[in-house]
């Protein structure tokens, strides 16, 4: 669906170069919700704004639908992005106009005839539940009915995909909640390509397929959202896991008197059926002693975290550990005792 | 009572032609200069870095004839433009012959206060539009002129003001109107009378166009 292979984009600022992008790859599939995240001043800004050239990258090449838009112009390029919506942070409505006629903005600018676009615009206030507040300026709406008239506005022209540049980072917490499961909604129901970019692992964690973590102009982590949470490799997508779930041990531990080995068991889904609990006392011979667990979800995805103090009654604990391994844990030997 | 009445009533005629001409000279230059102004102003301001048709050269001659139009004094300005005045007109003497160096004078008035008005918007709105696919004729129409009305009716009511200001110097070319009055039977005659008289007309003019300027914008205001 959306193809990007080594987006560069520089700016020149009064101390020099800055290295917005930096060789950027990335693929989005049909139907997916993409996530980029990233600290602030990591690129995605400018990331998301080249998907539909309001940015225009130096170098690399981005491909819709198997076609490179970056040589778009003119009336071909404006045609091109009525095609793919776009929501924004502080939403950026009309002030002068209302919540009916913003919606009909973008209609009125791909020259629907009146009376279709009267009729579309009645349908999109139904489906984002603001036909009460039709003739509303957007003053006088709340953060989160603002964020709804963008997405209604942003669905106008029947786009394939939408872009979301951090579409709830200046709502509160249950307005978020709301516009997310929204996104969510649209996209089933329209089936939707969704990017969004975001600073908030919370958002990743609750609606994305797959995320990328952008750090300074490059992704450095990229895959399944689960997997991600599952097995972080790198630092700071290990910091913003930590955002959303607490990876610490509890207070106290360090100072238990621990005989044997401390071992932290990630685990998630259809893995965490297996009784291997059970299975390290009586197949490996080893004595396992939980002291600390928690479990979330992602998604519907059970996803959990044990900390275990392992000695052996027999066996070897590298067995065992192997074990685990195969059986699709993530383990992590946090001491040896 | 009756005896101000009627000392008012012998200078009625004078004062109500004197209002009528500074009217017809002040609409008809600020219709002028809105006409001129509003196009020149919304391509100063287009034309700046990151607008949404940046250009360097156009936007420096711009912002250069507008900062030039706004530093010539209007008394000379008036005499300096005489042979335009005669061009257009026919004449460079009268009421009529007055609107020309008015209407030169409040151009880039109106300019400036168009620019900045549009210069108030937030960006995220035109980039919004630009997202949306947009051209550049339809965001001046759609989204810079719509949002920045209330700005923009604020900055003519501003110009209406100083046109009325400017007005009084148009008595130095037979131009009339109130402010030539009051210089002509005030000032020259010392006729203190019908300068307060003059002066407290002008004072109330202005009260009433700030007042209908507000309110006007005010109703257009959703932000």
């Amino acid at each position: 669906m959306i193809e990007i292979k080594g987006l560069v984009k520089n700016y020149s600022t009064g101390q020099g170069v800055l290295h917005a992008l930096n060789g950027v790859d990335l693929k989005v599939k049909e139907g997916e919700i993409f996530g980029i995240i990233g600290p602030s001043g990591a690129g995605k800004s400018t990331l998301i704004r080249s998907l539909n050239l309001l940015e225009s990258p130096d170098e690399g090449i981005i491909k819709i639908n198997g076609k490179d838009i970056r040589n778009l112009r003119g009336k071909e390029l404006m045609d091109f992005r009525r095609r793919i919506g776009m929501i924004f942070q502080h939403f950026n409505l009309l002030s002068s106009r209302t919540v009916r006629e913003n919606i009909a903005f973008p209609l009125e600018i791909a020259g629907v005839p009146a009376d279709a676009r009267a009729r579309k615009v009645e349908r999109l206030m139904e489906l984002v539940d603001l036909t009460a507040h039709a003739d509303h300026y957007p003053s006088e709406l709340s953060g989160g009915q603002k964020q709804r008239v963008g997405i209604a506005r942003a669905l106008a022209n029947d786009p394939q995909i939408l872009l979301s540049d951090e579409a709830t980072s200046s709502l509160d917490p249950e307005s978020t909640e709301a516009i997310l499961d929204l996104l969510k909604r649209i996209r089933d129901e329209l089936n939707l390509t969704i990017v969004l970019i975001t600073h908030e692992m919370e958002v990743i964690k609750k609606i994305c397929d797959r995320v990328a973590v952008l750090e300074r102009g490059k992704v450095i982590e990229e895959g399944e959202v689960i997997d991600v949470f599952l097995d972080p490799q790198q630092e700071l997508t290990k910091r913003f896991i930590r955002t959303v779930i607490d990876y610490s041990l509890p207070e106290g531990l360090e100072d238990m008197v621990i005989k044997g080995d401390l071992v932290r068991v990630t685990f998630k889904g259809e893995s965490t059926h297996q009784p291997f609990m059970s299975m390290l006392v009586k197949k490996y011979q080893i004595d396992a002693n939980i002291l600390y667990g928690r479990i979330d979800d992602i998604q519907g995805i059970p996803f959990g975290t044990l900390i275990l103090e392992l000695r052996p009654n027999g066996g070897s604990i590298n067995t065992a550990l192997n074990f685990l391994e195969e059986q699709g844990l993530v383990i992590e030997v946090l001491k040896n005792g | 009572m009756g005896e101000i009445l009627t000392y008012l009533g012998r200078y009625s005629h004078l004062l109500l032609n004197g209002t009528l001409e500074t009217l017809y000279m002040v609409s008809v230059s600020l219709i002028i200069a809105v006409v001129f102004g509003i196009p020149l102003g919304v391509l100063t301001t287009i034309t700046r870095k990151g607008h949404i048709l940046p250009n360097g050269v156009l936007n420096k001659t711009l912002d250069g004839i507008i900062n030039i139009g706004r530093s010539i004094p209007f008394i000379i300005l008036m005499v300096a433009i005489i042979p335009l005045t005669r061009a257009i007109v026919g004449t460079s003497i009268g009421t009529t012959a007055a609107i020309v160096p008015l209407a030169v004078a409040a151009i880039p008035f109106v300019a400036r206060v168009v620019d900045n008005a549009l210069l108030e918007i937030d960006p995220g709105i035109i980039e919004a539009a630009r997202s949306m696919g947009a051209a550049p004729l339809q965001i001046i129409v759609k989204v810079l002129l719509p949002e920045a009305l209330p700005g923009l009716i604020l900055g003519v009511t501003l110009t209406a003001i100083n046109l009325i200001g400017y007005s009084a110097m148009a008595g130095a070319i037979g131009g009339g109107g109130l402010g030539d009055i009051a210089v002509r039977y005030g000032y020259q005659r010392f006729r203190v009378e019908i300068m307060v008289q003059t002066v407290v007309i002008l004072v109330l003019l202005v009260q009433l166009i700030q007042w209908a300027g507000n309110k006007i914008a005010k109703f257009f205001d959703h932000r």
